[in-house]
């Protein structure tokens, strides 16, 4: 046996901080032992597919451009918080499982520092992914202005989604003693979050429902995106929606640092306050009796009495713009009757004139397609702005319905229509689908040869280290 | 760069050698124990260990071993008791880590990446800059003979490859006590005969006291200069291995001779001093006998069997088999963690 040397004991350097040595061990067992660049390969394919489903097949094409980068923005948001999930959930977990915890925990090191370097790893792949998807976004975009907004803010609100899940990941993966409880736990909540993001409407309608989605952070990103995104909606309207994305990585990192110390253990146990086992199913019935709450019925109506007197205009006859042009256009509100009208409800609705008459959902083209509004005294007018954002190349006639609110349920009240708005649409190339198919094809194909060159590379720095 | 490493290493052994004379005990264990969910798995364990000495920690399935191992490798906080490594209490789980080095029973190395990166990893972790993180991996793998392969990934190598690899990484901070779990469990006979030396030079060259668990009593007692045994969770003896061996009360001999000798040969048993039949001549001629007195007379129970068959020559009865049980410290093991036997052991030293 050789004779034993011992490590020179002479004063150490200037050494690492240790969570910066434990982030770089992870991200090179994520990424050059493959796990990372696998799942983001595997995202670009989906995206790849997805662009040009979205980008060539005819009937999908019926789909707005804005609608276009919210879905693909949607789906990065949703698959990076899922990579995030799955690699948070093995870091703790995962390594008590492989048995490599002991000698980490053994060095002289904080238990913080420990989890905040996997931390860092563990949502490593969120840029990868969100690189990826803006490749995407930049074929579709219609103009750089919009790419550059829906990438600004699915990438800010992204981020918080993916900081959060991928925290809360690891509180679970540092509380359980297998990995498999670690992914069970972390998927069922995840799916938590994102399956009442597809139920109907009247599910999410009642008071308990509009909740669920105000405290839901993945449907209130959803929300935000959408409205924002596709409906033209200005910040200072959505902001409201931000509360729960903002908390959620707030309360999950601070749960996360806060138990670093002392559920960072061999054996992995649940704190005591969460040890009681009827704390879980009560939980999941709480969040299932929130969702099945019945709608409530609507707000009592205010008096409608008559309904001679009241009349609409639109004060545009005719407009010619090019597809993606916004302009706006006003209507004009009189009354002249005897009773006194208490709220008058307007509905914007447009149909396509080449289409056999076939109806648009303004929503697509406006911030609003609806308005109540205080009816004008006797013998006054008052007047609305409308905004239109035209997608698609045509004929089309825009009116605005007015509908003096019910009294009551069994009650009606008499609608009246304005004159109609001719809006011609000429199209303005902005989408490259062209573009699509190279984006679809070289994005993908590019990281697997770029994983491929990491695994040569890598093979041969170990063969000339080896010589 | 190697010889500064070995003038160093001689400096650093001199240096633990004259502080452990000082301190006597690089690890004092006093009174420690831990509960689980109310179920005591250790209790008032006491022990300590010089510099230099290699300590056997024995004990059945579930007697506490790991327990105690992770207690004193401070992965889990004692219920009770407190030790010290190289003077540090227990209190201070951080300056203590600084001082010992560990070999778990299941290493967990990560596979992906060689293993001189996994020395310069943990070297940086224990607060070497990366260049002399890298010299001092170097050198582990190289007394560890695992130079040649420093660059070839960790999924490479062999089990006895990985033990070596992780005796190394314990020793990357050259530490003053290192505990070893089960080092050379599913090593071939050649593999554990390299771990066994390398362990005890570890020891000897550096003056490192080392905890020592294996299930492989020939082993414990070929490598093992103390001795502790455990049975559910308490200490049933300690001491050197020769201590712990001569109180074995177990050291039977029978002898066989023919049958119509039998009643004779235990008439000339009788007469010797200290002799004790424990069974009457049977009708096959064996004849069943151990010392007279209570375990501890050494020497004199180990000539029982000498004794035995001197009085057998002289009276030309033919012997016509001998076995001799006792005496190892495997038979020792069994009687003392063998429940139906061992509370007979309450008088065995701890210290």
């Amino acid at each position: 046996m050789a004779t034993l040397q011992s490590p020179s004991t002479d004063p150490p350097g200037r050494p690492r901080p240790a969570w910066r040595l434990v982030c770089q061990r992870e991200l090179t067992d994520l990424w050059l032992g493959g796990r990372a660049i696998v799942l983001v390969i595997l995202f670009s394919l989906l995206l790849a597919v997805m662009a040009f489903l979205l980008a060539t097949n005819q009937e999908m094409s019926l789909m707005p451009p804005r609608e276009m980068l919210f879905l693909t923005m949607q789906t990065t948001i949703g698959i990076g918080l899922f990579i995030g999930l799955l690699i948070g959930a093995d870091s703790i977990s995962g390594e008590r499982e492989r048995a490599s915890l002991e000698a980490l925990l053994l060095a002289p090191v904080s238990r913080r520092q420990i989890v905040a370097g996997k931390f860092l790893a563990a949502i490593s792949p969120w840029p990868a992914a969100l690189a990826v998807s803006a490749i995407f976004l930049a074929v579709l975009s219609p103009s750089s202005e919009l790419f550059l907004q829906v990438l600004l803010l699915g990438g800010v609100l992204g981020t918080l989604l993916v900081v959060g899940y991928t925290a809360f990941a690891m509180v679970v993966s540092l509380w359980s003693s297998s990995n498999r409880t670690s992914l069970f736990v972390s998927l069922v909540v995840y799916l938590l979050f994102v399956i009442p993001t597809q139920f109907p409407g009247t599910a999410q309608t009642g008071f308990m429902g509009r909740l669920v989605k105000r405290i839901n952070p993945i449907e209130s990103v959803n929300q935000f995106l959408e409205k924002v995104i596709v409906n033209n909606r200005t910040f200072e309207e959505m902001w409201d929606w931000l509360a729960a994305p903002v908390i959620l990585p707030l309360l999950t990192c601070a749960l996360l640092f806060g138990f670093a110390r002392s559920g960072l253990t061999l054996e992995g146990h649940p704190p005591k306050f969460l040890r009681f086992r009827w704390a879980q199913p009560a939980a999941a019935m709480l969040f299932c009796a929130a969702l099945a709450q019945p709608v409530p019925p609507a707000l009592a109506a205010g008096e409608a009495d008559g309904q001679s007197g009241l009349s609409i205009s639109v004060g545009t006859e005719y407009l010619e713009v090019k597809t993606g042009e916004e302009f706006d256009f006003t209507t004009t509100l009189r009354f002249d009757g005897e009773d006194e009208l208490p709220v008058i409800i307007l509905s914007m609705n447009i149909v396509n004139l080449e289409a056999d008459g076939d109806p648009v959902d303004p929503e697509d083209w406006s911030p609003e397609r609806s308005m109540v509004v205080e009816a004008p005294a006797r013998g006054e007018t008052s007047q609305q702005e409308w905004t239109i954002h035209p997608i698609f190349e045509g004929d089309y006639l825009i009116y605005i319905v007015a509908i003096p609110e019910v009294a009551d349920e069994e009650s009606t009240s008499r609608p009246i229509v304005t004159q109609g708005l001719h809006l011609s649409v000429v199209h303005e190339p902005h989408l490259n689908p062209g573009g699509v198919l190279p984006a679809s094809l070289g994005v993908p194909g590019g990281l697997i040869l770029a994983l491929f060159a990491v695994l040569w590379l890598r093979r041969r720095s170990l063969r000339t280290q080896g010589t | 760069m190697l010889q500064k490493s070995q003038a160093g290493a001689q400096a650093g052994a001199a240096d633990r050698a004259d502080h452990a004379q000082a301190t006597s005990h690089v690890l004092r264990v006093e009174g420690l124990g831990k509960v689980f969910d109310g179920r005591s798995a250790v209790k008032d364990l006491s022990f300590s260990l010089q510099a230099g000495r290699i300590l056997g920690l024995l004990g059945p399935n579930g007697a506490g071993k790991t327990t105690t191992i992770r207690m004193l490798t401070t992965v889990l906080e004692p219920t009770s008791g407190a030790f010290w490594i190289d003077g540090l209490a227990s209190s201070r789980p951080d300056a203590i880590r600084r001082r010992m080095g560990v070999l778990p029973e299941s290493l967990g190395f990560p596979k992906k990446i060689t293993g001189l990166e996994l020395m310069v990893y943990y070297g940086q972790l224990y607060g070497f800059d990366q260049r002399k993180a890298r010299q001092n991996g170097l050198a582990l793998l190289e007394a560890v003979k695992l130079r040649p392969r420093a660059h070839s990934l960790i999924g490479s190598y062999s089990r006895g490859m990985r033990q070596r690899l992780g005796i190394a990484r314990a020793l990357i901070h050259d530490p003053v006590v290192i505990f070893l779990d089960e080092p050379t469990l599913g090593l071939d006979p050649r593999g554990q005969k390299e771990l066994l030396a390398l362990i005890r030079s570890i020891a000897r060259e550096r003056m490192i006291g080392v905890v020592f668990c294996s299930h492989d009593l020939p082993e414990v007692s070929t490598l093992c200069d103390d001795v502790v045994i455990l049975r559910e969770g308490t200490v049933v003896a300690a001491g050197t291995v020769g201590e712990i061996v001569r109180k074995s009360r177990g050291n039977v001999v029978r002898i066989r001779v023919p049958a119509q000798a039998a009643q004779e040969a235990a008439q000339l048993f009788h007469g010797i001093s200290g002799v004790m039949l424990v069974s009457p001549a049977e009708e096959s001629g064996w004849i069943e006998a151990r010392p007279a007195d209570a375990p501890g007379d050494g020497e004199q129970d180990r000539l029982l069997g000498n004794r035995m068959l001197d009085v057998l020559i002289r009276a030309q009865i033919p012997v016509l088999g001998l076995q001799a049980e006792g005496g190892s410290l495997q038979d020792v093991f069994f009687e003392l963690t063998d429940e139906e036997h061992a509370d007979g052991y309450a008088s065995v030293s701890v210290h």
